[in-house]
């Protein structure tokens, strides 16, 4: 079952606190956080988080699509590989 | 055909029907770029061997199905399960300055807009939710984010990787963290 409308979204009031601070000053800073029950929302957008996962930081940069998804869903927090192999794979 | 003029085009995942058909998995960005295919080589046993596609059939989730010329029975498609499917390098589409493929910035010098040279890129981490570039820098890994607004262009000719890394990026792996203790708030400065 998901949360209940009448709550709201979770957000860490810490995090929340530092985003509108970075917002009013028009700062854009990697911010570190544990916190990665919490909820995305339209103010995170375009901030880039480091979000803990367990190990290491995993640098998350917060695109318009990612709102309403929770900080810990782009942190992995099983091992990763990383290829080399020739793909048809880069940034376009 | 020798593998280093060869990129990785996917891989044989299954049999589809009685009539020699296979699915194949295509591990590229644009799966439909692919949908004339007309010959891709097959790994066996070490060797890239060429076989001509009858018919593709490009699907939902980067899969496609299809028919090789001389597979015509369920029992001759089954030995290309899980073989490595393999195109040359010339047929990749050439890509401008602020495109590049993965495993062409393996290498690269990271060049910073403010900090300029920081480190080589090692290797990049393909994710569903984002990609990473992997750095090397002072003996630690330092992830990337790849996105337009931090990877800005690539040199091929200087071999170098142009980024503005968000402020304070580099200082999250150089520094020492303190891990939050049980019952306080699980977010820290």
């Amino acid at each position: 079952m998901g949360r209940s409308i009448k709550k709201g979204p979770y957000i860490d009031f810490r995090l929340q606190t530092k985003i509108d601070v970075m917002n009013g000053a028009g700062k854009k800073s990697v911010i570190k956080t544990w916190s990665r029950r919490s909820t995305i929302s339209p103010d995170f957008i375009g901030h880039t988080f480091a979000v803990h996962n367990g190990n290491k930081f995993i640098p998350v940069y917060v695109t318009e699509n990612m709102v309403g998804h929770k900080l810990g869903e782009f942190s992995p927090t099983r091992n990763f590989r990383g290829h080399i192999a020739k793909k048809d794979k880069g940034k376009r | 055909m020798q593998y280093n003029d060869c990129f990785q085009l996917g891989h044989i995942t299954r049999t589809h029907g009685t009539r020699g058909e296979v699915v194949i998995f295509l591990d590229v960005d644009f799966p439909e770029d692919y949908d004339e295919l007309d010959s891709v080589f097959v790994e066996i046993k070490g060797q890239l061997v060429p076989y001509f596609i009858k018919n593709i059939n490009v699907q939902k989730g980067s899969k496609a199905i299809v028919k090789f010329e001389d597979i015509n029975s369920i029992e001759a498609a089954m030995p290309l399960i899980n073989c490595a499917l393999f195109l040359p390098e010339e047929t990749l589409d050439e890509l401008d300055g602020s495109q590049f493929y993965y495993h062409e910035i393996i290498g690269f010098k990271v060049v910073d807009e403010k900090l300029g040279a920081l480190g080589t890129v090692t290797t990049v981490y393909t994710m569903s939710t984002q990609d990473l570039i992997a750095m090397s820098y002072n003996g630690n890994e330092v992830l990337i984010p790849v996105n337009d607004d931090i990877v800005l262009r690539v040199d091929r000719e200087q071999k170098n990787l142009h980024v503005a890394l968000p402020e304070g990026l580099l200082e999250v792996y150089t520094e020492e963290t303190t891990t939050p203790e049980d019952g306080q708030e699980d977010e820290q400065e």
